[in-house]
């Protein structure tokens, strides 16, 4: 035997050694993320991004898993059709266990590869009621529309004497949800639908509609739409003398939204969550999240932090106990555990997969959000 | 008062049609190139009026800006990217697709430059007052439909009264007589470039007072330019300009018999009667230009 070939062999032996060594218990843990990068809704995917990229961060840091932690992105532009394609990709090429996704139509599109491939993806983005009922692969860390339609719904009617509701909807699943809900919430405690009007997602022109509205004699609009759209919805309206109150749900709550000079004097729903809160995880998420961004953090950044933090707790729970870290096991543990801790406190999921949130009526003022009501869950 | 409501906005909303579609009909007029990038022409030039505007430097000089980077990526363009291909003897569709790579450019370099969200030129004149009860019309609304007026004419003017002009008008149709009268068709083609990217500025800038701006806004205006084009007349500016107004009205005063959801789908709607019923469109090809 030759000294190269002995070399090679001591070599072989040492890099076989080494992998045997490292793989004995480290494992890397790869999520997938469906989230617009691109197009008119790209600016939810950065305000999502900052949330789940902390937890990432927050985990690896803490070593709270066997190997490093990522997430691998996939740009659904928020439409259904992009979004199935990324989470093929992130099912059969990445074979991630667990992914993210936002939007309601884009949540309800890949649900159903979810559910087959045995895959968990988690909604903290999209509030389409019909998203509680996407089977037990689909979770939902955030409220759901119908929470929020009723809770403003008492709100405006009996608080603010406003009856007459107009509606602005897009005309896809998350806009006829909350038609639906309003149409259902209202006559209960006095109101009425004044109008409904949907809009197709790629419209930009609103000045029409802001003339039917102001003939409609409506004392409240509220505009049910997300990403630019519902931003060019509440100019126009404003612009074309529509000047009674204008409510929206927690899609409006992005910083480029809320900056609109336009937007003041909006009333607006959301999670309740308390950032002034003791718990440990969340004055971590709070104080960190304010070093980095520069900026309080929204309700947005919360439920992407917490669908991240979330995978990491179940995928330690299953690394003690020696189990693998799959979709199936994950659901598994995540009904085993019962409640998290996670930031606003500890939480619970209902039997439907879906977290439950206070939900909180706020009033627009210089680009921030003053709450004016807490609305506790039924 | 609906009705007159509806009209008047769909004439706003039909002058910033015609400004945009006019450019893309003269372009593709006098040169026969598929301009897709019509709409990030458009892009550039409502956010550079956007950012200077923004850093407060006032409406003359933002709108100096405007111009100049529209022009410029106009020219740019012709002269970087089509002209390349048409040397080397690239088809139609090749440049349709050098053109439509060269929006996506345009439009992810705006969206990290500026950001991906929403922006509006905040000025007071986007505010609506009321003329008579319920009938509210923005000063910008009579400043789009000035200036589609006022554009118009003087293009008018300069392709009927100018020699550079109506060699631009005999581009299209025969380069080889452009060049016997002495003029070189590829600085006649640059010329239109430059002039029908300087009419898409006053669009953009009020677009960008009225219903705003985000990166991805120039495929709408490239469809919107596209359907005017056609059921103007393919290359026929005053049809584009036509079919701008119509389209806008028709969208509009849809309104009053359709679902709000629908009014969109009347624009093409329109597209297709005139495909189908009068292909050659509003002023065909012999009233050309």
């Amino acid at each position: 035997m030759t000294v190269i070939e002995v070399s090679r062999r001591l070599g072989a032996g040492l890099a076989a050694l080494a992998l045997a060594a490292g793989g004995a218990g480290a494992q890397d843990h790869e999520i997938g993320a469906l989230f617009p990068l691109s197009g008119p809704n790209a600016v939810y995917g950065d305000v999502f991004r900052a949330g789940s990229d902390l937890a990432v961060e927050h985990v690896n840091a803490d070593g709270m898993l066997s190997g490093p932690m990522s997430i691998a992105y996939e740009d659904s532009q928020g439409l259904p059709q992009p979004a199935v394609v990324g989470m093929t990709k992130l099912v059969n090429v990445n074979g991630v266990p667990y992914t993210l996704s936002a939007f309601t139509g884009v949540s309800k599109a890949i649900s159903s590869i979810g559910a087959r491939f045995e895959v968990v993806a988690v909604n903290g983005g999209g509030v389409g009621p019909d998203l509680a009922a996407l089977g037990d692969y689909f979770w939902n860390v955030i409220p759901l529309a119908n929470l929020e339609v009723r809770a403003v719904v008492p709100y405006l009617v009996e608080e603010r004497g406003l009856t007459e509701i107009a509606l602005v909807y897009i005309d896809d699943p998350l806009g006829q949800a909350i038609e639906a809900e309003l149409e259902a919430a209202l006559p209960g405690v006095g109101g009425a639908l004044a109008g409904a009007y949907s809009v197709p997602t790629t419209a930009q022109q609103f000045s029409g509609v802001a003339a039917q509205i102001r003939s409609s004699g409506a004392e409240a609009v509220y505009v049910a739409s997300y990403g630019n759209q519902q931003v060019q919805i509440v100019k126009q309206l404003r612009d074309n003398g529509v000047d009674v109150p204008i409510v929206s749900y927690s899609g409006y709550a992005v910083p480029d939204a809320l900056s609109l000079p336009e937007s003041d004097g909006m009333i607006l729903t959301g999670q309740s969550v308390a950032f002034d809160s003791d718990d440990p995880v969340t004055q971590r998420f709070v104080t960190d999240f304010r070093e980095r961004n520069g900026g309080d953090p929204t309700a947005y950044n919360v439920n992407y932090y917490n669908a991240t933090l979330l995978y990491a707790i179940l995928a330690a729970a299953l690394e003690a106990d020696g189990a693998e870290v799959t979709g199936a096991n994950l659901l598994a543990k995540r009904r085993e555990m019962g409640s998290f801790d996670l930031v606003g406190g500890t939480v619970s999921f209902q039997e439907n997969g879906t977290l439950l949130f206070p939900i909180q009526v706020s009033t627009v003022a210089d680009g921030a959000l003053t709450p004016v009501a807490t609305v506790e869950p039924d | 008062m609906l009705a007159l409501q509806l009209a008047i906005t769909g004439l706003q909303t039909g002058a910033l049609y015609a400004l945009t579609a006019v450019g893309f009909s003269l372009i593709f007029g006098s040169t026969r190139i598929f301009h897709f990038a019509h709409g990030a022409t458009f892009v550039i030039a409502a956010y550079f009026f956007y950012a200077v505007d923004a850093a407060g430097w006032g409406f003359a000089a933002a709108a100096l800006a405007s111009a100049l980077g529209a022009v410029a990526f106009g020219l740019a363009i012709n002269r970087l990217v089509y002209r390349p291909i048409q040397r080397n003897a690239g088809s139609f569709f090749t440049v349709f697709v050098a053109s439509f790579g060269a929006a996506i450019v345009v439009q992810n370099l705006v969206g990290m430059v500026f950001g991906r969200g929403f922006v509006s030129v905040s000025t007071p004149l986007s505010r609506s007052v009321e003329l008579v009860p319920g009938v509210y019309v923005s000063p910008l609304a009579w400043l789009a439909i000035l200036c589609a007026a006022g554009f118009f004419a003087a293009l008018q003017w300069f392709l009927r009264r100018t020699h550079l002009g109506m060699a631009l008008r005999a581009l299209a149709d025969d380069p080889e007589l452009v060049q016997v009268f002495g003029l070189d068709p590829r600085r006649v083609a640059a010329v239109a470039f430059a002039i029908g990217s300087a009419i898409v500025v006053p669009a953009a800038i009020i677009t960008g007072a009225t219903t705003g701006l985000n990166p991805a806004v120039g495929h709408h205006v490239m469809l919107i330019s596209l359907a005017a084009a056609i059921v103007g007349g393919i290359g026929s500016v005053t049809g584009t300009m036509l079919a701008g107004f119509l389209l806008g009205l028709a969208e509009s005063l849809s309104l009053l018999v359709v679902d709000s959801q629908w009014t969109e789908a009347v624009t093409f709607a329109i597209l297709f009667v005139f495909i189908i019923v009068r292909p050659a469109g509003i002023l065909g090809r012999r009233a050309a230009h």
